[in-house]
Order: structure tokens, then C-alpha cells, then sequence
């Protein structure tokens, strides 16, 4: 990111993007997502796309490889991700066009091991 | 020794959630361009794969590109790498020694024959028959020939191991060559640098586990998602060259305004590498962000090529046609076909040949 150039149009470009991609997941249920990293944003296009989609019902984060905070914007379906890497830098940013992006959901091979971890403590609990 | 199980198993084994795996899978399908949407995929595809076992040989090396991929204590999202291989034998890394150590290496080749990633840093010294470097009683040539027969690929990491180096530099006393000139039978790879950006070690060994394939690679065998572009097409000063500003010295007013410093050496226009867009020290800054030029460390014969402070212009690279393309140019075609991959290949080598012989040259000139 290099901030020393002022905005470039970018921002209303990406926006653009997300309303097609939103109209498809209403229309279609089709999801999408836009990862920021590989376009060459400027601060001022950060800050601009960021202030346009603002924030909406749900605010996360995440501590799971380094933290990450995830928040929907106020349009509903809009995700925006900042997962962060060691030294608390951007590692990777991406907006998902989502009912909910796939990092929230416990997968069921977690829930399977939870389910067997929690059981186990319960014994060890009664044994105590 | 490498695990039987899959990834999938041993990440729920140490307590690491499918997210973690899916959030480091959005982290390499971003920093290997690939569609945002692949990472569930990929996520998928790694969680039923087999940790993939890598033996790791240093040889005529400074250990800075151990350094590069280990530089990260926090356990953060770039060490999940760590995660998806079996690191089988690295001997900067290893706790053990001597027999047990080499032992470890015989017991992962018997196991994983055939199916091995070899990583090299450093190049292969061939002077004397190879006695200029030697470990466990043989030389790094023999070792190389013997680990290299039963691999899957070979990775040269680092520019000594992929195009010979600081150790090949003029007079190469000790006849160094880089692993490609030895092993001619079986997929090396080049992920060149001095040292190489940790994110392409590290996204290139986990494209090869994911995929089960290797990365679509560049005319040098370098994996295009990192050495696609030149640092010149992804600098943030580029529109500074194209205006024609150009920093005259390190101190002038040019130097102070951020200008371009191709006029002080900078060699981005004919180096191919992603230091503008993944940067270096966790994303801070990169060479000509720090205000200086590139050295074109990722290129055959950087070491070689008649100064770093001398223009392009000036032909210190040796060859013309890559300048002019370049720089009128600007953007380099990535996907370049068949064709054009194997001209630029041969003006690259030529290039090498050329400098090289204008050095000669001029130290003969009184």
C-alpha cells in the first residue's frame, strides 16, 4: 500500500463490483469475493472504499493463525476480512459477497472433536 | 520421520481449527494470485493430503535463506507451512547430529521414495571433484546426485542454487554451478533471490502439496505467480519513470522527492521478482521504498554485471534488447507464450555471457 498518491478511481471501481456481485447472490444465491491485496489500492482508495461500505450488524474477531477482524458492512451480504499476519501488518484482505463467509462456520470435523474432547473431560471431571 | 495421517487429521491432533487452515488458504490463494473463491477448495484439498515430506540440503550458502522462511517467532498465519510438510532433514533446523541425523534423512528417502520434495540452498561446488564442500564425509556433488535420484522435484532456493550465485562469481574458485547444471532428469524448480521471498518458498512448496502438481513456471523455471511481473511493472515510483523524474544521486533533490532511481543503478526494469507487492521484513518495505535500487539479485550472474550504481543504460547487464524492451515496453507480458519464453531465456543467458565477457574485458584494459 503505498499512500502518497491520492485516490485513483479504484474505490468506485471495486464498488461497482460489489453491487454486480451482490445482485447475483440475491438474484442466484451465487457467492463472491474480491481479495484487495492484489489490486494496487492507495490509502486514500483504502479509506474511501471504506467509508462507502461502512459498518453494519456484525463485528468479529477471530483468533485463529494470527487474529483477524471481520465485519459486515451496511450492506447487508458485504464481508469485508482483515486477516492479520506476525507484527500485527495486513496479511491478506478480502471482501466476500456471502450470507456468511465460510472462517465464521465450525466445520464439522472441529464440532466432531469438540464433541469428543468435551465428553472426555466430562469423565475425567467424574473421576476427580 | 513423515506422519502417516492427513493434514486434516493432524491439525485437529494440535488443536488447529479447519479456520485457521482456511483463513492460511485465502492467505496463499492471494499471494499465488488465484481466485479468492479457490481458498474453501484448497482448504479441502490440503485437509486430506498428506503432510508432504522435504528433505532440505545447505551447500555453498550463507543459511540466509533458512533465515527468510524462519524468520517468524509469533505463530502467525505464515508459519502454517510448517503445518502441511514433514520437514524430514535440514541441518541448521535439526536437534540431532552426526549418524542419528543422516540416519533420518536414509529413513525418510526409503519411506517417501519417489515422492520427496528436495530443497537445495546453496550452489554445487565442482572444483576437485567437489572437495571445496563436503558434509558427513561426502562431497555436496555426490550428496546431491544421491538425494536428487529418488525426488519428486527439486526446489533451488536461493539464487546460488538456482544460477550459481555469489559462489559462482568471478573467479569461482571452487567451480561452483547451480543444481539445474547437475540434476537434468527430474522438475527443478528456481525460486531465485538473495535470499528468496519467503512467502514464494513457502506458497511454491504448498501449490506443489495442494494441487499435487507443479506451478506453471517462467523461462528461467521460476514460478510465474512470483516472478511473473518485474519490479519495474509493480513499483510504486513507476510513474515517476514514466514522467521522465529521475533521482540523479542518493542525495539530490530527485532522492528526497521519491523519484525514479534507474539513473543510480536501479536494475527493476530487467528483474524479475515480487519484492514491490509482497515486500520484505513482514510487508514494511522493500529496496527502492528504503530509496534504493534494486540489485537484481533474482537474475543469472547479478554479482557479475558491472556495478550496481552504473544506469541500465550504461549496458552494465550486457545485453540491449531486454533494456529497450523494458523500459518502452513497461508492462512485461506475464503469460509469455512458448516462444517468447524461450527468447527471452536465450537473451537472459546471452546477456550473462555478455557481461561477463565485457568484465573480462575490461580488466584487461590498462
Amino acid at each position: 500500500m503505498n499512500g502518497d498518491v491520492g485516490r485513483t478511481g479504484m474505490a468506485q471501481s471495486i464498488l461497482r463490483e460489489i453491487s454486480l456481485a451482490l445482485s447475483v447472490l440475491a438474484a442466484t444465491g451465487t457467492r463472491d469475493a474480491i481479495d484487495l491485496r492484489s489490486l494496487p489500492l492507495t490509502l486514500a482508495d483504502r479509506e474511501e472504499l471504506e467509508a462507502a461500505l461502512g459498518r453494519g450488524d456484525v463485528g468479529v474477531v477471530l483468533e485463529a493463525a494470527g487474529k483477524s477482524e471481520i465485519w459486515e458492512t451496511r450492506f447487508t451480504g458485504v464481508w469485508w476480512l482483515r486477516h492479520f499476519g506476525g507484527d500485527g501488518r495486513v496479511a491478506a484482505e478480502v471482501i466476500e459477497v456471502t450470507p456468511v463467509p465460510d472462517i465464521l462456520s465450525a466445520h464439522p470435523e472441529d464440532i466432531s472433536a469438540a464433541a469428543t474432547r468435551m465428553a472426555a473431560e466430562l469423565e475425567e471431571r467424574e473421576h476427580v | 520421520m513423515s506422519e502417516t495421517g492427513t493434514i486434516g487429521e493432524a491439525l485437529i491432533a494440535q488443536g488447529i481449527s479447519r479456520r485457521s487452515l482456511l483463513k492460511y488458504t485465502g492467505y496463499l490463494a492471494s499471494i499465488l494470485a488465484l481466485p479468492p473463491m479457490a481458498s474453501r477448495a484448497m482448504a479441502d484439498a490440503l485437509a486430506s493430503a498428506k503432510r508432504q515430506s522435504v528433505i532440505w540440503l545447505s551447500f555453498q550458502e550463507c543459511t540466509g535463506c533458512t533465515e527468510s522462511l524462519t524468520r517468524s517467532f509469533n505463530p502467525t498465519i505464515e508459519d502454517m507451512i510448517f503445518n502441511l510438510i514433514s520437514l524430514d532433514y535440514q541441518e541448521t533446523l535439526m536437534a540431532s547430529a552426526g549418524t542419528a541425523a543422516e540416519g533420518a534423512m536414509q529413513a525418510a528417502r526409503t519411506a517417501n521414495k519417489g515422492k520427496y520434495v528436495l530443497v537445495v540452498d546453496g550452489s554445487v561446488s565442482t572444483g576437485a571433484g567437489g572437495v571445496y564442500s563436503t558434509n558427513a564425509g561426502k562431497s555436496n556433488l555426490e550428496t546431491l546426485k544421491e538425494v536428487a535420484a529418488d525426488a519428486m522435484a527439486v526446489l533451488s532456493v536461493g539464487t546460488c542454487a538456482a544460477f550459481g550465485g555469489i559462489p559462482m562469481a568471478k573467479p569461482n574458485p571452487t567451480g561452483a554451478v547451480p543444481v539445474s547444471e547437475i540434476i537434468t532428469d527430474k522438475p527443478v524448480i528456481n525460486i531465485s533471490g538473495c535470499p528468496p521471498i519467503p512467502e514464494a518458498i513457502a506458497g511454491t512448496v504448498a501449490y506443489i502439496i495442494t494441487f499435487g502438481k507443479l506451478p506453471d513456471l517462467d523461462h528461467l523455471n521460476r514460478p510465474k505467480a512470483f516472478f511473473g511481473d518485474s519490479i519495474h511493472d509493480r513499483c510504486y515510483r513507476r510513474p515517476f519513470y514514466d514522467k521522465g523524474q529521475f533521482a540523479k544521486s542518493f542525495d539530490d533533490e530527485g532522492a528526497r522527492n521519491g523519484w525514479c532511481l534507474y539513473e543510480v543503478g536501479c536494475k527493476g526494469p530487467v528483474t524479475y521478482n515480487a519484492c514491490a507487492t509482497l515486500k520484505w521484513n513482514g510487508g514494511v518495505s522493500f529496496p527502492i521504498q528504503s530509496g534504493h535500487g534494486c540489485l537484481g539479485c533474482s537474475e543469472p550472474g547479478f554479482w557479475d554485471r558491472g556495478g550496481f550504481y552504473k544506469p541500465l543504460s550504461a549496458a552494465v547487464m550486457g545485453n540491449r534488447e531486454i533494456i529497450g524492451g523494458a523500459a518502452v515496453a513497461g508492462v512485461a507480458a506475464g503469460a509469455a507464450s512458448v516462444a517468447l519464453a524461450r527468447k527471452r531465456r536465450a537473451a537472459a543467458l546471452a546477456a550473462q555471457a555478455a557481461a561477463s565477457a565485457a568484465v573480462v574485458t575490461q580488466e584487461k584494459t590498462p
